[in-house]
């Protein structure tokens, strides 16, 4: 312990709950600095009071800044040869290389990775369609709109049924609000009816 | 979110693999020196799903070793900021709840939890409602949104929130069990 202090013995009686250590560092946890530098953040979230779906109106002070809205930007992130999947469409394709994990290869060594099953596992969780293709053709229609890859994935993915919880879930979506609503509303008709039935949402 | 993409790794193999096996070989050293990595851009590699081209060998001075450029196709997983998951919950603490999407870990601060969700320790901590309707434990799925990324040489970092109109808990196991 009084090695730490660095100032002979006296340090030792200065400190001897060993806060020594943290002698010049002040820490401070709240809503504004609680992310580590590493994270890469552009806001910490919207807090407008009003919480889950489920949950009872929240108590948000009204003294608090307003943290920007945090926007779905896949375009921007990723390279242009990346297709966005849906989960059902992942589903499809990873359920099919467990399948034939055998046949694609002879070398026994080759294990699946552990990623490989949770990945397959959040797939098929994620997963509210039986039918990737006609999911892909419905939503595909919103392109037209300026709905991009990424929200038509997150739409799919998440299973919403109304445009509000859409616009809600979405900020970029809500700017384009004015034409998209109709088709997307129809659009999410459609994803109705090809929900799966033995799957029920909040 | 999944995405399939192409990308192209320089893969080195020693002269015994030479042979007719040899683009075997090449796919099967690919496979396991890539799928379950990670890397900032790209997220998990989750999958090969195809071979696009595998280029001419390129002989390595001084060693056996040959290197060949080959391009492949893959289902990759990655988190982005603004995108809406479904996680289940596999820690709950006071400071708030690691949850799992896929091979991704993601941290909700308990100042994105509702500010009516109060953290009950005991056997199996939870947050839960004052009036009990909703709760918060191990196992439970909830709808979270990313707000935060930090990539590792192997993993992925989340933070995320639940404090927004329609997150939240989707399914709590103690209502189905």
């Amino acid at each position: 312990m009084s090695d730490k202090g660095g100032k002979g013995g006296k340090s030792a009686l200065k400190s001897p709950d060993g806060s020594a250590k943290l002698k010049g560092r002040k820490v401070q946890f709240d809503s504004e600095d609680m992310f580590d530098e590493k994270f890469e953040t552009n806001g910490n979230g919207k807090s407008n009071g009003k919480d889950s779906g489920k949950g009872k109106g929240g108590k948000a002070g009204p003294a608090k800044k307003e943290p920007p809205q945090v926007l779905l930007k896949v375009e921007e992130e990723l390279p242009e040869n990346a297709k966005c999947l849906m989960n059902c469409e992942a589903a499809q394709i990873l359920q099919g290389i467990q399948d034939h994990m055998v046949l694609l290869s002879k070398d026994p060594t080759i294990k699946i990775p552990s990623s490989f099953d949770r990945a397959l596992q959040y797939a098929n969780t994620g997963n509210f369609y039986t039918d990737p293709q006609s999911v892909r053709q419905v939503l595909e229609s919103l392109k037209k709109q300026d709905v991009s890859d990424g929200e038509i994935c997150v739409i799919a993915n998440t299973g919403i049924d109304t445009t509000e919880k859409a616009f809600a879930l979405m900020p970029s979506l809500k700017a384009k609000q004015i034409k998209v609503i109709e088709p997307l509303s129809a659009a999410l008709t459609e994803l109705t009816k090809l929900k799966e039935s033995t799957i029920v949402l909040d | 979110m999944f995405f399939h993409i192409v990308l192209e790794r320089n893969m080195q193999l020693h002269p015994r693999h030479f042979g007719r096996d040899l683009r075997e070989k090449l796919v099967s050293k690919l496979m396991k020196d890539v799928e379950g990595t990670c890397s900032g851009r790209h997220g998990f590699v989750v999958a090969i799903t195809g071979i696009e081209n595998v280029g001419k060998g390129l002989i390595r001075d001084g060693t056996g070793f040959v290197t060949f450029p080959v391009k492949y196709q893959c289902v990759v997983f990655r988190p982005f900021k603004g995108e809406i998951l479904e996680a289940v919950v596999s820690m709950v603490n006071k400071m708030g709840f690691f949850a799992e999407a896929g091979p991704v870990q993601i941290f909700v601060s308990n100042h994105l939890i509702p500010d009516d969700m109060e953290f009950q320790s005991g056997d199996m901590p939870n947050y839960t409602t004052s009036d009990g309707s909703v709760k918060i434990q191990k196992d439970s799925e909830v709808r979270l949104k990313i707000i935060g990324t930090r990539v590792d040489a192997t993993e992925i970092f989340c933070i995320g929130t639940i404090k927004d109109d329609f997150l939240g808990v989707i399914s709590d196991p103690g209502t189905t069990s």
